[in-house]
């Protein structure tokens, strides 16, 4: 399956009478926005606002991060069976609004987390500080349930990205990259003498506030499968997971996944990238045998050499990360994953859940009890209201002052399980 | 269908929602007062059915946590064990933040707890 994608840099965002993009700045029409975002009747209001790399501003609580896209040629839409139908996509052309993104933030539960610092130390944690973001802060109706809540926000993002995206359509790309991968059998004739290499993406699905969607599925009830690795890039796989900041995987980071990202840049190098493997990470513990039994006899069926695994979560997932990794090396097949770590706020305690000797291969994303201190921003966008009971806050991590101390795990992205963050050990 | 499981819970909202439809045991008391609970019945021979560090809000930070067990007893499953061990030496990592909170969020934490127990309410009765 053969993708190419167009890169459209947006060095500036701009609210305006006209939505389009014209060297390099996207205009927004704040109406003609609310507008598709009022046509939830969920949704109360939306007040919209930009962010931009550098300023004294704090996003919080966010609820996912959006790059704009559109597809331009191929079968299929972005987001395929949740905004555009269901056909299979990955393939033709697709263009994408580089350097900003679409954030959606909102009270969703009384617990609600994710910081975005546009500068100061916060920011260093956070790869959205680097983007010029537009952010929807979007109210409910009154009585609205948490679950149709979070849907409305989740789909007022996505319709809104499609939105920006289709603008888009007929320019010209500053940067155009293509990204292929073959047949079983193509592969190997291809590329007889490198090793066979896949993905394997778990996927975060264990409730309200922990789902991800796959073509409009509820991960919850899927069998391990395989994706072509540009399907990815059409958004394929979105987050519906709203809980611990550091380390869920955004709708961004699945569009612009970096295990992805890096495979294609070593394939046809040093290995073959065949596919990705997605899998879950269900709370039934007879589920999780199924799916990591699955991952590997896949594994196992492509005659896969090794693969990468990342997780999503903590706790719950590290079991089903340390499942997979053993079933799959006991099939032959080598591993190595991608976690992040909660290690006690000293660092010294165990740093997962759970362990195996074959895990012997593993990178982290970061400490995520590590202890922060966040400077007052002058502006805040979102609501500060529940810092004290957020995932790594506690009682008093809001001071008087607006600065925050609290633990890493509030910064939306800092400990990304697929490796999208900075933190190095360097 | 026989339903072959039992809920542990220190959630008054699974409770009440299961009620009359699920087999469960509720008692009031912390996070860890509910994993030392579970590792319990599994010390007496019941299975784990389901993971008791499920849902992404950490430890001591929701008060709330369900788990599913069997209701039927035999030996003691070793794989139980060792889950439940490791799921209690990560709970220790976690200062209780609880104390102290609002009603509402005392709320919001019941619910994602529910729906996360819930979640696996179609799997345990597949079969």
């Amino acid at each position: 399956m053969k993708l190419e994608m167009g890169y459209i840099n947006i060095h500036d965002i701009q609210f305006s009478n006209e939505s389009k993009v014209e060297n390099g700045v996207l205009y927004v029409d704040q109406d003609a926005v609310k507008k598709l975002v009022l046509e939830d009747e969920n949704i109360k209001s939306v007040t919209l606002d930009i962010a931009h790399p550098g300023e004294s501003v704090r996003i919080t609580p966010v609820k996912d991060v959006i790059e704009p896209r559109v597809k331009v040629e191929g079968p299929g839409g972005i987001f395929p069976g949740v905004i555009a139908k269901v056909d299979t996509v990955g393939s033709g052309k697709t263009y994408a609004l580089k350097g900003m993104a679409v954030v959606t933030a909102g009270k969703i539960v009384g617990f609600q987390e994710g910081i975005i610092d546009m500068s100061g130390p916060g920011a260093d944690y956070t790869p959205f500080s680097k983007l010029h973001n537009l952010v929807m802060v979007c109210e409910p109706v009154e009585g609205l349930a948490q679950h149709d809540y979070e849907r409305a926000v989740r789909f007022a993002g996505f319709k809104v990205a499609v939105y920006l995206g289709e603008l888009a359509r007929n320019l010209t790309p500053d940067e155009t990259k293509v990204f292929e991968t073959y047949g079983v059998k193509e592969g190997i004739e291809k590329f007889p003498n490198l090793p066979r290499v896949a993905y394997v993406h778990m996927l975060q699905s264990q409730g309200l506030l922990h789902d991800t969607y796959v073509y409009g599925v509820d991960a919850k009830r899927t069998l391990t499968t395989i994706l072509n690795p540009t399907e990815v890039m059409d958004g394929a796989i979105v987050s519906g997971n709203c809980v611990s900041a550091c380390d869920k995987n955004t709708t961004y980071h699945h569009l612009n996944n970096p295990v992805v990202h890096d495979l294609f840049e070593q394939h046809g190098k040093t290995l073959n990238y065949v596919c990705n493997i997605i899998t879950n990470e269900n709370v039934y513990l007879a589920d999780k045998q199924r799916s990591s039994d699955w991952s590997a006899k896949l594994c196992r069926l492509l005659d896969l050499d090794g693969v990468i695994v990342s997780q999503e979560g903590f706790g719950n997932p590290d079991t089903d990360l340390i499942m997979n990794t053993k079933k799959i090396e006991a099939v032959g097949v080598k591993t190595t994953i991608i976690t992040d770590e909660y290690a006690g706020q000293d660092g010294k305690s165990q740093s997962l859940a759970d362990a195996d000797p074959a895990a012997d291969a593993v990178v982290t994303g970061g400490n995520a009890n590590m202890v922060i201190h966040l400077p007052k921003m002058d502006k805040v966008i979102g609501m500060l209201d529940y810092v004290d009971v957020i995932a790594g806050g506690h009682e008093g991590s809001l001071k008087e002052d607006g600065t925050i101390e609290a633990e890493l795990q509030v910064i939306t992205g800092a400990t990304n399980e697929m490796g999208f963050n900075k933190l190095s050990a360097r | 269908m026989a339903v072959s499981f039992v809920i542990l819970t220190n959630n008054p909202l699974v409770r009440d929602r299961y009620a009359g439809q699920y087999s469960v045991e509720y008692q009031e008391g912390g996070y860890m007062d509910l994993l030392v609970r579970v590792r319990d019945k599994v010390h007496a021979g019941h299975k784990l059915l389901t993971h008791p560090l499920s849902g992404s809000v950490k430890p001591n930070e929701t008060p709330y946590k369900s788990v599913m067990i069997s209701q039927k007893r035999g030996t003691m499953d070793l794989g139980s064990l060792s889950v439940i061990e490791e799921a209690i030496t990560a709970c220790r990592k976690f200062p209780v933040r609880y104390e102290g909170l609002p009603q509402r969020v005392l709320e919001d934490f019941q619910l994602v707890d529910f729906t996360l127990i819930d979640s696996a309410i179609p799997s345990a009765s597949a079969f």
